[in-house]
């Protein structure tokens, strides 16, 4: 059985990326609480295949390092409240050929892989603001020319 | 007094010094204008131009922070009244995601981007050749330039695929907004002198009024004898006076020299 998982990579030391945006969208004025952002890697694979995909990618240190890091498996496969998904059209590229490698390292059982960066917009007391990330989305975030923003 | 050219620098700026020689050499006041300096004082300034470099360590998008940075309030205003605009590199890139290139419709969201190199998204740093297919005057800066120009340039980038939405690639090139393609030594456009995958084989554009100027490759590190790549810096040995002299690239910043009436 084929299933979709997502893994989140998130900082856990401070993120001058996304401090950089929120400054930016608030001088838009764009208010934001926090801005929040995480590497997203949604993948399609043999459900067998799980844990063995959460091992890989916390022994890649391209993608995990666990002193800055935090990786985690969202249950969820769509961005939840208050969080746009940002990914780019690519250039028409010959398909990867089977298996899926990501940072180099094979990945049996994983059938696609799609890379995104999440941004989450959180105001007082963690509540997600919906309205503000889409306008964070609109002034900032995605590109249209060559991104897609998936609210 | 004669016209001073603003050389635009953000936190992350790595070519400014080039550029500003470059400048010099073509006898052009230029100064170096920090992304602090007093708007008024920026806006002084009879032509810009945004060098290459990371601004803002390309965070969100590259270009995408300076576009929105508050010098960039007079770079706009200088645009809407004329005045030349030559964004490289990075700067090009700010260009695009400012939306002041190719601002089809006067719109000033973003229309197009420098997107990652295909294939596989990598940095590339590599000689290459540019040709001029847009009509010379089309452009204030490329006015001087003979139809079909060929000039050296380095490119040097992970982001420098030309991308947007079919419809306005196809606008790019019926209004003539392509004004710089790569192409070989002898001015051929072949898929193998595209370093980058860019649509249309793109390596810079011009907005619709002709005053801004994006382009990918940089012309100011190809733009004096001992920094080419052909036979004439081997043919330069032992005559200083030929190795420094400028040429190639320089021709771009002879074309802005001019438009200001130098």
């Amino acid at each position: 059985m084929r299933i979709v998982r997502c893994v989140e990579v998130r900082l856990t030391i401070p993120d001058n990326e996304a401090e950089t945006a929120r400054e930016t969208l608030e001088r838009l004025g764009v208010p934001l609480g926090a801005l929040i952002r995480a590497d997203l890697y949604r993948f399609e694979l043999d459900a067998s295949a799980e844990d063995t995909l959460v091992r890989t990618l916390s022994s890649l240190e391209t993608i995990y390092n666990p002193g800055k890091h935090a990786l985690r498996v969202r249950e969820d496969a769509a961005p939840g409240p208050g969080e746009v998904w940002i990914d780019e059209v690519r250039a028409a590229e010959p398909a990867p050929s089977a298996p899926v490698r990501i940072a180099g390292r094979e990945l049996p059982g994983v059938w696609s892989v799609e890379r995104f960066t999440a941004w989450r917009v959180e105001g007082t007391a963690g509540v997600p603001m919906a309205e503000a990330v889409r306008r964070a989305t609109e002034t900032l975030l995605c590109n249209p020319a060559f991104q897609r923003a998936i609210l | 007094m004669s016209a001073t050219v603003g050389v635009v620098v953000f936190p992350g700026t790595n070519s400014e010094e080039e550029t500003l020689r470059a400048c010099q050499s073509v006898d052009l006041r230029a100064q170096l204008v920090p992304w602090t300096a007093d708007l008024d004082v920026v806006r002084s300034y009879d032509a810009y131009i945004l060098p290459g470099g990371f601004a803002y360590e390309d965070r969100v998008r590259a270009g995408a922070i300076a576009a929105h940075d508050r010098v960039m309030t007079a770079v706009r205003e200088g645009a809407a009244v004329g005045k030349p605009v030559l964004g490289i590199c990075n700067g090009a890139q700010v260009l695009l995601e400012s939306g002041l290139v190719p601002g089809l419709d006067g719109r000033t969201q973003p229309q197009a981007a420098f997107a990652k190199n295909a294939p596989l998204g990598k940095y590339r740093s590599t000689h290459v050749h540019v040709k001029l297919v847009m009509p010379p005057e089309r452009c204030a800066i490329t006015a001087g330039l003979a139809p079909g120009a060929v000039l050296p340039a380095w490119a040097s980038h992970g982001e420098g695929r030309l991308a947007a939405e079919s419809a306005t690639l196809a606008r790019l090139e019926r209004e003539g907004l392509v004004a710089f393609v790569y192409c070989d030594a002898a001015g051929k456009t072949t898929s193998e002198a595209i370093p980058n995958g860019s649509a249309l084989g793109a390596a810079a554009l011009v907005n619709a009024r002709g005053n801004v100027l994006a382009i990918m490759p940089h012309p100011e590190r190809d733009a004096w004898t001992y920094m080419h790549v052909d036979e004439s810096r081997e043919r330069a040995r032992g005559d200083a006076g030929a190795m420094l002299a400028a040429s190639g690239g320089i021709a771009l910043f002879e074309g802005l020299a001019r438009a200001l009436g130098r």
